[in-house]
């Protein structure tokens, strides 16, 4: 017989299987019987593996996975090592097209053949950005033609545009951006000036990155708005990079008319790391394919069929959304439910911690999905990055309060405004309690500066 | 003396910290080695009932490291932030550096953690394609590589030298195989008919275990040979190596050197390193995945690719403990391996009256064994449904191998016709020779019962 998953040797395992034996079809309605919703003990429960002595408002940067997925994650990698041949032959295959369906119907896309999974959305920008740069060079595109992305866009993401397009001869425009920010309207205006900008010298527009929830700062974009514009401009190819928004933010791919579209399921979605959809709309036989960088067996069947195999690895992650979605249904309202829950809760510990601190949001709560800035006093004179991230060791090292600081510079003539601002996150396991917690640890440091 | 609870492994309370002070290459503890009963328990996650003889295609990771693992992962589960900030880097360089220390690298620079062979095959081959692209290898220039090549890297192959302008050239390993001489010979062939469009050989691929068949190739000779010939550079693809031969880079003196640590080295899936010989000056090797690292040099492009669980890239120190609880460390288990395949293939061979597929010095823990021409394996699909069919009828893990006949003379036979499938078996240190006498009374069975493999049930 099979050993038990929770047996002596797994004793450092704290967490619940919650009597879900087997990863079942899930159903998609959320619970109807409020007696049956989750309850903020169970809640407490799921998350007990997170460190208590942190108030950990950061769920942006690295998400968080409750104890039953994780479990259900142990079970997946401990039937793989049972029999591997087995598992590779019989099994991997269809939980994966099982995770990519339920993905599918949870973004509103309309063939599951639109839906691979990757490791997450680096992974997923390197793919796109690939096929760019070999579209470069061989001819489709020609050398000086533009893409455009945003000035906020991810690190790791404008390296790859680096690597990429610039390096294939393309000319990348970056599209600066207002923070803090008023309005949609703000964004729109900037966005059509960088469009202007790239058509200007009779170059092609051929793609435009754009964040959904940008990083950091952290603001919601008006995507669909956005790849109208596009649309009407000509752009040829649209990518949106959101990282952030399953879970966060409503995801709706016949909504927003993107022609690609990423997002992490890690963040925001309860899955363990890592794991990421990347949306590729149908284009019409004999259009230019995608291809996963890492080539296998499996090449030429599609990217959504290579990305299911690069090689032997650890496919756990991928095949546990049905558990992440099993949980997510616990709650009223499901994902619908927890996005609205943690918005509000957000917005109104942000208002709170502006008011306290004498500051001000960075952006209008409509413009806000789970995470928020909010200024930090001034007094604390925050002058540079490294002042930023200085700030961010000593609140989690003295204070246990884990939060990104984001330096603002000041724009020209601009005098005594604030130029430090913390990303706070609201998900299903923070507590008002964190935000005091944070309230009174920059009040402090504050006192002490006077 | 029997340990403390607390420091037996087993027990998952491996505290990651502890493994920064050990030095891999400190002699195995002889006092109390790993016995028979421990080395069951640690795989006693493995499906039981069952012979598991195929450790080649996806390895095998002991509970021990699995535990390490886990301890890595809630670490990270619980204040990720701290983990990212604090941890994770440190861990892999102490990973980084234990490789280095197993595999004679001069620089740790040098030894780069990916996931697997297939993802090292995708960095090497990209630099290659790029190459091509711009010019510095010419048009009618050559990648040279054997016939028997990974798929999976084949397909890389095609994918990234074949559009950028480079052609391929496919050296037939002889198989069965009978020296190291004969594969020397059809190699250097393979470089002549390189030059043909007078162009140069710019890149070899030469397996140092080829996967199937499997056999063990003479990659230091190969190399030096390929030097001669001006070749630019040698990638050597070691996915079974690291745990079954001798590594040495150094010795070996390939440019690019990958083998995966989860195959025959204990780690959890999927770990590999790739050396590069003299990292620094490779300026344009990098990772496929671009993120904050870029042109920091493929080590630290590696070690973050974007948020992901990096828990089979810190294990290392872990899994040296654990080989160094067996009589000769890594040595002795690769040794009692080699000797135990090969007893056991010889064994088969006979009770079958086939052959082996390689004489035992070109075998590492591995060895390909001829099936009786009876079976009839006359396509891979036949292949395959053996395969099944031992799977789901017999217990038992093998994978199976069809090959066409080519001439007449050379070709194996047994005394009722010719010799065209073969199992590979493998022995790693959970294998018990039942595993092979049950494959052995297997196919004894199924030729007593007159069955041929398109007549075998697969379900």
């Amino acid at each position: 017989m099979d050993s038990p998953t929770t047996n002596n040797h797994n004793h450092i395992h704290t967490h619940h299987l919650n009597g879900a034996s087997t990863i079942s079809q899930p159903s998609k309605k959320p619970k109807l019987l409020s007696s049956s919703f989750i309850t903020p003990a169970e809640i407490h429960e799921e998350f007990s593996h997170h460190d208590p002595s942190v108030a950990r408002i950061n769920n942006g940067s690295f998400g968080c996975c409750p104890a039953s997925v994780i479990a259900a994650q142990h079970r997946s990698q401990l039937h793989y090592l049972r029999q591997p041949d087995n598992f590779y032959f019989n099994e991997l295959k269809k939980g994966i097209l099982q995770s990519r369906t339920i993905i599918k119907d949870l973004v509103n896309a309309k063939h599951v053949d639109e839906i691979s999974i990757v490791d997450n959305a680096t992974t997923a920008a390197a793919i796109v950005l690939q096929h760019t740069a070999w579209s470069f060079h061989e001819g489709t595109f020609q050398k000086g033609d533009v893409v455009l992305m945003l000035h906020y866009a991810y690190g790791a993401v404008k390296k790859s545009m680096e690597a990429y397009v610039t390096r294939a001869g393309g000319h990348v425009i970056e599209v600066p951006l207002p923070f803090p920010v008023a309005s949609n309207e703000e964004i729109v205006r900037e966005f059509r000036k960088a469009l202007e900008r790239g058509k200007s010298e009779g170059k092609r527009i051929r793609l435009a990155v754009i964040d959904h929830v940008t990083s950091m700062p952290c603001v919601v974009i008006p995507v669909k708005e956005l790849v109208q514009i596009c649309r009407e401009e000509g752009v040829e190819k649209v990518f949106i990079d959101a990282a952030h928004s399953i879970g966060c933010v409503d995801v709706d791919m016949e909504e927003i008319g993107a022609d690609f579209y990423t997002s992490n399921l890690h963040k925001w979605f309860f899955c363990p790391p890592s794991i990421a959809f990347l949306y590729t709309r149908k284009i019409p036989k004999g259009g230019s394919e995608l291809h996963h960088p890492v080539v296998s067996h499996e090449y030429g069947n599609g990217l959504a069929v290579e990305s299911a195999w690069i090689g032997t690895r650890d496919y756990s992650a991928q095949l546990v959304v049905p558990a992440a979605l099993e949980f997510v249904n616990r709650f009223q309202g499901g994902i619908e439910g927890i996005k609205k829950r943690n918005h509000d809760a957000v917005v109104e510990m942000g208002e709170m911690l502006a008011q306290s601190w004498g500051t001000h949001l960075g952006s209008p709560p409509d413009m806000c999905g789970s995470m928020i800035m909010v200024g930090l006093p001034t007094s604390l004179g925050i002058a540079c990055d490294d002042d930023a991230l200085g700030l961010r060791v000593h609140l989690r090292e003295q204070f246990g309060v884990e939060v990104p600081i984001y330096y603002r510079p000041p724009r020209d003539g601009e005098v005594g405004c604030v130029t430090g601002y913390a990303r706070i996150s609201h998900q299903v396991y923070n507590k008002v309690d964190d935000y005091h917690k944070f309230r009174d640890a920059v009040n402090q440091l504050v006192n002490n500066e006077i | 003396m029997p340990q403390d609870d607390d420091e037996d492994p087993r027990n998952g309370a491996v505290e990651a910290n502890d493994h920064a002070h050990q030095s891999p290459l400190k002699k195995p503890r002889l006092t109390r080695p790993i016995s028979e009963p421990d080395i069951l328990q640690e795989f006693s996650h493995h499906q039981q009932g069952f012979a598991r003889i195929n450790n080649g295609s996806f390895g095998s990771c002991p509970r021990s490291v699995l535990s390490a693992q886990n301890t890595w992962h809630l670490r990270f589960l619980q204040q990720p932030d701290e983990f990212f900030f604090n941890s994770l880097r440190k861990g892999i360089l102490e990973s980084r550096a234990a490789v280095k220390a197993l595999i004679n690298a001069d620089d740790v620079d040098d030894v780069s953690l990916v996931d697997n062979a297939t993802t090292a095959a995708a960095i090497v081959l990209q630099q290659v394609g790029r190459q091509f692209a711009d010019g510095s290898f010419r048009k009618n220039d050559a990648v040279i590589m054997f016939h028997c090549a990974f798929p999976a890297v084949k397909k890389s192959i095609g994918a990234y030298i074949g559009p950028a302008g480079g052609s391929v050239v496919e050296v037939r390993l002889p198989f069965p195989v009978r020296s190291n001489e004969e594969i020397i010979a059809e190699f250097k062939k393979g470089l002549e008919r390189g030059k043909i469009n007078g162009g140069r050989v710019r890149f070899a691929m030469i397996d140092h275990i080829t996967s199937m068949p499997s056999v063990v190739l003479p990659v230091r000779e190969l190399i030096r040979v390929c030097r001669e010939e001006g070749v630019d550079q040698v990638f050597v693809d070691g996915a079974h190596s690291i745990g079954s031969v001798p590594v040495d880079v150094k010795e070996i003196d390939a440019d690019f050197y990958v083998s995966n640590l989860y195959k025959w080295f204990f780690a959890p899936p999927a770990v590999a390193f790739l050396h590069c010989k003299n990292s620094k000056g490779l300026v344009d090797l990098h990772h496929p995945v671009v993120s904050q690292e870029y042109g920091k040099g493929l080590a630290l492009e590696s070690s973050w690719v974007g948020n992901r669980d990096y828990t089979p890239q810190l294990v290392v120190p872990s899994i040296l403990e654990f080989v160094n609880r067996f009589e000769g460390g890594i040595k002795g288990i690769m040794k009692r391996n080699h000797d135990g395949v090969v007893k056991m293939g010889t064994m088969l061979a006979e009770s079958w009256g086939t052959m082996l597929g390689s004489p035992p010095e070109m075998c590492a823990s591995m060895i390909m064994v001829g099936l009786p021409s009876r079976l009839c394996v006359t396509s891979d699909d036949d292949a395959m449904s053996l395969r099944t069919h031992l799977r789901v009828y017999h217990r038992i893990e093998v994978p199976t191998y069809y090959q066409a006949l080519r001439n007449e003379d050379r070709d194996p036979k047994d005394k009722d016709g010719f010799i065209t499938g073969y199992v590979r078996i493998s022995r790693q240190i959970y294998n018990t020779d039942e595993d092979y006498h049950r494959l052995k009374n297997a196919i004894n069975q199924i030729l007593e019962d007159g069955k041929i493999c398109s007549m075998l049930p697969v379900e």
